[in-house]
């Protein structure tokens, strides 16, 4: 409850942030952690018995680990004054499977910034990105994985953006209010056949395109392509990531229709789109999808098949319920 | 630290954890003087096998129920191990060693940072243990080596980052101390010390070397080998000369023929005295002896410090035993008069001899006392006897039967200055002139380099008091009728071979002497201005810096002051030493490239890449073409461009971008007139 204020005063004292960002003192927030108060009781435990004893070495080095920690809590300060988030990306991801959120965080002091790390709470799950360091005037990347339970849109109302640099004492953070949002695509599954080809393709069944050499050509790796996709071939001899780019004879193509799935559910008809769409996609197929009020012309790629799945993904969210 | 893991190759995982084994280790270590060896072998122990943890040499124990029983067990071993060798619990070195028996066994269950952590903070513990037990100069280094590296420790347990070495981690944690330190001189100097005690910790325990309450024929002896300083004394007034250096300690009453000890005060009723002459006025830093008595000039006037007692008979008693270096300002008067008889009962005690004990002696007095006409010519009888009949002062006297006086006088004739005292004081006695022995220190060395007086344990001295109708107690030195030399120089001087080979070395050698007396000087200083700086001095510095009578305003004025100016010290380096949010060189080019085109074309967007926007500035204005992409394309190479590589080369090149924003800002201004 009194989080929850917290959480509404800072959004209301900060507005919505747009990028790039920079961590201001007014939006930078330091608290002592735990250790920081256990730290500080010992020193007031070692205050007691240099008085008591009158201890004059047991009192200076109070006051020089005291003046350590305030120096400590200064450098935690400084480690993320002035950082830059500078992008966001996300990873959109199947329901029951993980998503991810990318920040791309910039360093344009001439000192390295440690142990930085995002943290966001996404529904009732608490999710910590690596914890890494930004050497001076250098990029790096903060990754969230975030589990979607349904199928869907994740906001992500907030990330915090913390460092314990560097010995603890303290923690500095920062929120940021980005309109993230992540879409949890239906479970592909179903038991139908996909429905046949228009200009008289047959459907193929997709062992047969399993082997190396149905691809066209390959093209560098990009965020959410899948494994299965990536020449691994080409990678043992190259060293980079290339993905295969599956392309077939113009003309032929499929439509999935929504409201040729009578007889399911809506949840089991988008899992069942949501699979042809897969299934196609990785057999490099062209393919259109129609939903109630939306049709999506055939085409093929990752990007097509990513806006069929995103398109799944909120049905009935946006709009009337489709019947 | 830093060697070891860069040559193993420590992951930060492992960094961490063998970074709180060494923290603990090295605090144990530092109790290693004071703590008994199984202590030592069991922390060691436990160590090195989290250590081969770490190195995935050995397993950790599991946490499994059997095993944390095990743990229970082990804990109360442990504890009483603690109090099988300590008889205690409460106490310092018990407490220490229990301390250090946790913290290691608790590096056997260290899985989290936090564990760590506590493991650090115990530490921290011991530290500030060590520093209760010795506060020494020699010691500091170590405490300060200490601190650092738990400091650093933990730095590496926040980190948990290879670019966070150990080597990184020391400096990182090394800076933010030195960065404290100001701080830490301005809370010592103003931070008001409260006086007196919240709690009491028995710091007792341990072997004490000094005057006992008692002197037995041969115990002062014992006393001439130790040649550590006993005390220290700055004069503030004139100084006295060498023979009237009589530091007085505990009085010796009560003699039962071999043994002679302190009186209770209430047997009878010292008479009061009268301070004769200019008082002398000391400046003694007392060395830890762990015995009550506190040592000035005889005779002092009054005590220095409430909970110090000046007693009937003249010596200085606290309440506490002296368990830590203490100083003291007190005034002596070398001359006193009674200013009152002493009463029957006075004379009683003071004469009283044990019947059974030193027929001998005591038939010698009484013929002694018959063939002179007074109580000062019997007294001056006896001393020229001890010179004319062979006495000798010797270090190594035969041992004494329980008649220890009869055989001194008539049979080994070979006495220190106990044996003197004690003979001369029991033949008064039976003369019936009230007598008594007074224990202390004769002499002192004088350390030219601090104008100071450094007493040792080897000053150890024991002389009598005879009293005298007409001036009442008067100090007879028995000793000095056989050996003049003692009042003038040490016993070291005058018996070689009472202390040990290197010490005896040290002492001849003035090369030596020089080294060891600035040595003792520094430590002196130590003792005197630093670890026993309190309120009293606190204000006398107040005074120093003009605050007259400010009292504790002035201190909490100082303090805040001090304080708030610190922060802005560390706030203002801070802001310098580590961000510096202005773009470097290559940017400031870039953005007078961008600033110089925006007044031909529209502003650069934030999306458009720098070959973009030269494009789009080429297209606009064809004229311009050439220089825009020259630069779009110089800088896009030296920003991105790889490797950096060759600096010259980067150099020249940045250069020549210099030239070419110039020349294009040049060009762009005049073709807009």
């Amino acid at each position: 409850m009194l989080a929850r204020r917290g959480a509404a005063w800072i959004k209301r004292r900060q507005g919505t942030d747009s990028l790039p960002v920079t961590v201001h003192a007014r939006r930078l927030y330091i608290l002592p952690t735990r250790t920081g108060v256990g730290f500080g009781a010992l020193l007031l435990f070692m205050l007691l018995a240099g008085l008591n004893y009158s201890n004059s070495l047991a009192l200076f080095l109070t006051f020089l680990l005291a003046g350590f920690a305030i120096v400590g809590m200064h450098l935690t300060h400084r480690n993320l004054l002035g950082l830059r988030i500078t992008m966001t990306n996300s990873v959109d991801g199947f329901a029951r499977e993980t998503g991810r959120v990318i920040l791309t965080v910039a360093n344009d002091a001439d000192a390295t910034r440690f142990a930085i790390r995002a943290s966001a709470d996404v529904e009732d799950c608490h999710v910590t990105s690596a914890t890494i360091e930004l050497p001076a005037r250098g990029q790096r990347r903060l990754e969230l994985e975030v589990p979607l339970a349904a199928r869907g849109r994740v906001a992500i109302a907030r990330i915090r953006v913390a460092t314990q640099h560097p010995f603890g004492f303290f923690e500095a953070w920062t929120w940021l209010h980005l309109p993230l949002a992540l879409l949890a695509y239906p479970i592909a599954r179903g038991p139908r056949a996909p429905p046949a080809g228009s200009h008289g393709t047959a459907y193929l069944p997709a062992l047969q395109h399993a082997g190396d050499d149905e691809w066209s050509h390959l093209r560098s790796f990009r965020d959410g392509d899948s494994p299965r996709q990536v020449a691994w071939r080409a990678y043992a001899s190259t060293g980079q990531l290339l993905v295969k780019e599956y392309e077939s004879p113009r003309g032929e193509f499929r439509v999935f229709d929504f409201d040729e799935l009578r007889g399911l559910d809506l949840e089991s008809r988008l899992q069942q789109l949501s699979a042809w769409v897969v299934a196609a996609h990785a057999r490099g197929e062209r393919y259109g999808l129609r939903l109630t009020n939306k049709f999506l012309e055939p085409a093929d790629g990752l990007p097509h098949r990513n806006r069929c799945l995103a398109e799944l993904a909120v049905v009935g969210l946006n709009g009337p319920m489709p019947s | 630290m830093n060697g070891r893991s860069s040559h193993l190759h420590l992951s930060p995982e492992q960094t961490a954890a063998t970074a709180s084994v060494v923290v603990l280790t090295l605090g144990v270590l530092l109790h290693a003087g004071s703590l008994p060896i199984w202590t030592i072998v069991a922390v060691l122990g436990c160590a090195l096998w989290r250590i081969l943890a770490v190195l995935n040499i050995v397993p950790l124990p599991g946490t499994r129920r059997t095993i944390r029983i095990a743990f229970m067990f082990a804990t109360a071993l442990a504890l009483l191990a603690v109090l099988a060798s300590f008889r205690t619990l409460n106490g310092l070195a018990a407490g220490t060693a229990l301390l250090g028996m946790m913290g290691a066994l608790k590096l056997l269950e260290t899985r989290t940072p936090r564990d760590e952590r506590v493991v650090i903070g115990v530490g921290l513990f011991l530290l500030l243990a060590a520093c209760l037990a010795d506060q020494s100069l020699t010691r500091v280094p170590f405490y300060l080596l200490y601190a650092w590296i738990s400091c650093a420790a933990f730095a590496l347990i926040t980190e948990r980052s290879n670019a966070v070495t150990p080597r990184i981690a020391l400096r990182m944690a090394g800076r933010a101390l030195l960065a404290a330190v100001p701080v830490a001189i301005v809370f010592f100097l103003f931070f008001p010390r409260v006086a007196g005690q919240f709690w009491a910790l028995p710091t007792g325990g341990t072997a004490s070397t000094g005057l006992a309450d008692e002197m037995t024929p041969g115990s002062i002896d014992r006393l001439i080998e130790f040649y550590e300083p006993a005390f220290r004394v700055r004069f503030e007034s004139r100084a006295p000369s060498p023979a009237e250096r009589y530091w007085r300690g505990p009085v010796l009453t009560n003699f039962d023929g071999y043994t002679w000890r302190r009186a209770p005060y209430a047997q009878f009723r010292e008479p009061e005295r009268v301070m004769l002459g200019a008082p002398v006025r000391q400046r003694i830093t007392l060395e830890p002896h762990h015995r009550r008595w506190w040592f000035a000039l005889d005779t002092a006037a009054r005590s220095p410090r409430q909970n110090v007692f000046l007693t009937p008979d003249h010596q200085l008693v606290s309440l506490e035993p002296v368990d830590e270096a203490v100083s003291y300002s007190v005034e002596s008067h070398l001359a006193t008069r009674a200013a009152m008889a002493l009463s029957a009962n006075a004379r009683r005690t003071l004469t009283a001899l044990p019947g059974n004990r030193n027929p001998r002696s005591r038939v010698f007095a009484r013929e002694l006392r018959a063939s002179v006409t007074n109580e000062r010519a019997f007294a001056d009888a006896m001393l020229a006897h001890f010179s004319t009949q062979g006495f000798q002062y010797s270090l190594e006297p035969p041992r004494t039967s329980l008649d220890s006086v009869d055989d001194f006088l008539f049979d080994s004739k070979l006495g220190f200055c106990g044996h003197f005292a004690s003979a001369f004081a029991t033949v008064m006695r039976a003369g019936g002139v009230p007598a008594r022995v007074v224990t202390g220190y004769l002499g002192g060395e004088w350390n030219p380099i601090g104008n100071y007086l450094i007493v040792r344990q080897s000053d150890a001295h024991a002389w009598t008091e005879v009293w005298f109708e007409d001036v009442g107690w008067t100090r007879i030195d028995p000793t000095g009728v056989v050996e003049p030399e003692r009042l003038n120089r040490g016993v070291i001087d005058l018996l070689p071979d009472a202390v040990s080979g290197p010490t005896r070395f040290m002492h001849r050698s003035p090369w030596m002497t020089g080294v060891l007396m600035s040595w003792d000087n520094v430590n002196h200083w130590w003792r005197e201005s630093v670890l026993e700086f309190d309120l009293p001095e606190q204000l006398k510095l107040l005074q120093k810096l003009g605050l007259d009578d400010a009292g504790w305003r002035g201190l909490g004025l100082l303090l805040a002051g001090g304080f708030i100016a610190w922060l802005l010290w560390i706030a203002f380096s801070l802001r310098h030493l580590m961000i510096r949010t202005r773009p470097d060189r290559l940017a400031r080019q870039w953005l007078a490239f961008c600033g110089a085109a925006a007044r031909v074309i529209s502003p650069r967007t934030p999306d458009e890449t720098a070959t973009q926007f030269a494009q789009r500035i080429a297209t606009a204005r064809p004229d311009l073409a050439a220089a825009a992409l020259d630069i779009a394309a110089r800088y896009s190479n030296l920003r991105y461009g790889r490797p950096p590589g060759d600096k010259a080369r980067d150099q020249s090149s940045r250069e020549q971008l210099d030239r070419a924003v110039r020349d294009f800002r040049d060009h762009s201004s005049a073709s807009v007139r």
